[in-house]
């Protein structure tokens, strides 16, 4: 096991910068998600981890091992793809067990334990002996996660292994890493479109953008505290929600002409914005401090019974997740009603020209803005 | 305003059934949402509506016009299918125009109505480009565009996002609704995916192995539904279902995680029942709902806003949503103690899978936590 170090990684595809220069350290021992969109370079960057993509510069490490020229197969690294790859004419435990009598080093006594191991965790007993065409896509996929962890490589790499898998065995699939994970630590690299995977799995997150990555934290730092409005948008189903800051006359901003009466030290600053996630934001009746009009425009059943509510405040739209209730209405107003929102300040996010302000503005009046500079 | 009547639509191929006597009326001016595991014939029903089909028995009354015979090209309905092929040689705006052109629509009311869908597709700076120089999601708003804009009060959608990007689906469901509001046309929506069904939904058509489930406006699917299979295929994540034994009285039932007490609204036709508890009925007995007991974590999907926690409970596993904001960090194995609230969760007759009563409360002697 070790980390992977890479550094000024670039890969272009004629005028096309796949991955832009890319620094960055995947810790030994945890579980890295690459995550972004499609197109964002994540996949490259992970074939050339592997050695499937040749760098056009920048050099890649394997602890203090120089890979970057390393042909694939010298480079100690396990990989699982979106497709199983198998050898159809073996069963289960010889499939996971092959990579493994490669390996000189091991007794038989250990390359036993860590077959049965895999099967063990990974639920595959009862298909032990079964040959490969006699399972379905997902066993197979687990066969193959079970085969990479096995062989304790290096360095371990997923790509987008659960995209072809139905949904109930994605679960069980998700369900079996974790459990793998807590007996065995590895180096993993694991690519992801899918945020809640990515989410669920990972110890950190790459999040990743045209070539680059954006910002790099654990998932619920990264989910709270995005450094980009692209990282707000991107993470949460709907995305935060964006409205735009305008100066006020005296103290504060405004959004939309609605006076927000904070003391903000960023009126100077042009295309401002204030991001707030749906969950945080409170809809009610009557005016409430800090509370400007808004009007219902939809309402959805979302998540766990939860109301999705869209809404108009000044000429910007922004979405609302209310919480399941009982009573008529299920605790969510009505579409057509005129409304009041607070967009609590202590869970917002300011961003100029897309990333994020150091500074929040504080509450006029609040103990925290008597000692603040005006 | 164009009303669709189904009546008594059957369709076979050789032995197989793909429609069984649908009886259904779209509601004009709305938004509907067919939805349905894959194979579930709404896509068939949707072809014979086109006319791609023509029905084994049945009429189709289309403004009280029977029209299961018509040729296609005489029906007034707009088509947006799966995959949409491009013109690669023509722009976007020709491709978008491309029907209009075909209908023989004026050049001056072509462009306004492009210009019109473009601007709500946000695809105005593309109308020049050529399809090879847009991206997967440019493409489909492109293909939603020229779907769009026939002259047509109905348009049916056969799950136009289906594996699109999560965030191209999210803005797209939101251009669609809007596009449908600003025309003012009947929309039929097919997907497969419940929280899309819910999203999009007005009025909600759920359909399984050819048959129609359950019909109305969305609301009413969801909170109060008639059938099992509703439950089952309505609402994300997945329902509970877990089979009961009513007892003598009718008042209780038996469930693997214990005794419920219920309600039943029509008497019952035989003591087998199925008990369906939404994620939402489930919560933390912090919340003052009735304890179930504590059980035992066997995976946290962490969907940023809320996790999904699937708890083990004397052999069962329950699935709950949890705000992110309340839920410390958890393991697989964890405890989890479990409650529910009472009201919410539905009994259903286990032969026929129609309701007959509500869960009223978890009774004392059944709380072990």
């Amino acid at each position: 096991m070790a980390d992977v170090r890479v550094e000024g990684l670039r890969r272009q595809f004629g005028s096309l910068m796949a991955v832009k220069d890319v620094s960055f350290v995947f810790p030994e021992g945890a579980v890295t998600c690459l995550l972004g969109p499609s197109g964002c370079g994540k996949t490259t960057l992970l074939r050339m981890i592997a050695g499937l993509e040749r760098p056009s510069a920048g050099t890649i490490r394997f602890g203090d091992r120089d890979v970057t020229t390393l042909a694939a197969r010298r480079r100690d690294v396990a990989m699982v793809f979106q497709y199983p790859v198998m050898y159809r004419t073996l069963n289960v435990v010889e499939n996971i067990e092959l990579p493994l009598a490669n390996d000189r080093t091991l007794t038989v006594a250990e390359r036993r334990r860590r077959v049965d191991e895999a099967i063990e965790i990974l639920e595959l007993g009862d298909a032990r002996r079964l040959h490969i065409d006699r399972l379905n896509l997902a066993a197979r996929q687990k066969v193959a996660v079970g085969r990479a962890i096995a062989r304790r490589a290096a360095v371990t790499l997923f790509d987008e292994p659960t995209t072809n898998v139905e949904v109930h065995a994605k679960l069980a699939l998700i369900r079996a890493f974790k459990e793998l994970r807590r007996h065995v630590r590895q180096t993993i690299v694991y690519v992801t479109h899918d945020q809640t995977e990515a989410m669920t799995l990972a110890d950190q997150i790459a999040l990743m953008r045209e070539g680059e990555i954006v910002q790099c934290a654990p998932p619920r730092e990264l989910y709270d505290q995005p450094n980009s409005e692209f990282g707000g948008w991107f993470l949460g189903n709907p995305g935060m929600n964006f409205l735009t800051v305008q100066p006020a006359e005296g103290s504060g901003f405004a959004v939309d002409g609605v006076p927000f009466p904070l003391a903000a030290p960023l009126l100077e600053l042009e295309d401002v914005r204030f991001g707030i996630r749906p969950e945080y934001i409170r809809i009610a009746a009557t005016p409430l401090p800090d509370s400007v009009p808004a009007r219902v425009l939809r309402r959805a059943v979302a998540i766990g019974g939860q109301h999705l509510v869209t809404l108009a405040v000044g000429g910007s739209r922004i979405k609302a997740k209310v919480p399941p209730a009982e009573g008529p209405s299920r605790g969510a107003p009505e579409v057509g009603s005129n409304v009041f929102v607070v967009c609590p300040i202590e869970h917002a996010i300011l961003f100029h020209r897309g990333k994020r302000l150091a500074e929040l503005p504080r509450r006029l009046g609040s103990s925290a803005a008597a000692g603040a500079p005006s | 305003m164009s009303g669709i009547r189904f009546e008594g639509i059957s369709k076979s191929y050789r032995d197989a059934v793909a429609l069984d006597r649908i009886d259904l009326d779209i509601e004009p001016a709305g938004l509907t949402v067919v939805c349905g595991p894959p194979g579930c014939g709404k896509s068939v029903l949707m072809r014979i509506l086109i006319g791609l089909e023509t029905p084994s028995a049945g009429r189709i009354l289309f403004d009280g016009e029977d029209i299961a015979h018509m040729p296609a090209a005489e029906r007034s309905i707009g088509y947006v299918p799966q995959s949409f092929a491009l013109f690669p040689h023509m722009s976007v705006f020709d491709n978008i125009a491309y029907p209009m052109a075909l209908q023989a629509v004026p050049r001056t009311e072509i462009a306004a109505r492009v210009d019109q869908a473009a601007g709500i597709l946000h695809i105005r700076p593309l109308l020049t480009k050529r399809p090879s120089q847009l991206s997967g999601g440019e493409k489909q708003r492109a293909a939603i565009a020229r779907g769009i804009l026939k002259n047509a009060d109905i348009f049916i959608l056969d799950d136009p996002l289906v594996g699109l990007d999560f965030k191209l689906r999210e803005s797209l469901m939101e251009d669609l609704k809007d596009m449908r509001a600003e025309l003012g046309a009947t929309f039929l929506y097919i997907t497969s995916d419940p929280l899309e069904a819910l999203t999009m939904a007005e009025h909600l058509v759920v359909m399984d192995r050819g048959r129609l489930v359950e019909v109305g406006p969305v609301d009413t699917v969801y909170y109060d539904p008639s059938w099992l299979r509703t439950v089952e295929l309505v609402g994300f994540p997945r329902c509970n279902v877990l089979p009961a034994r009513l007892d003598a009285t009718n008042a209780m039932c038996t469930t693997a995680i214990g005794r419920l007490s219920i309600t039943l609204e029509n008497g019952a036709a035989s003591a087998d029942a199925m008990v369906a508890i939404r994620p939402e009925h489930i919560t933390s007995p912090a919340s003052g709902a009735a304890p179930l007991g504590i059980g035992k974590v066997t995976l946290v999907e962490n969907l940023g806003s809320e996790s999904v926690v699937y708890v083990q409970l004397h052999e069962t596993t329950l699935v709950t949503t949890v705000p992110a904001r309340a839920l410390a960090s958890l393991d697989l194995g964890d405890p989890f103690p479990l409650a529910m609230r009472p009201g919410g969760p539905i009994v259903f007759d286990r032969a026929s899978g129609r309701r007959i009563g509500r869960v009223t409360s978890v009774p004392e002697e059944s709380r072990d936590g």
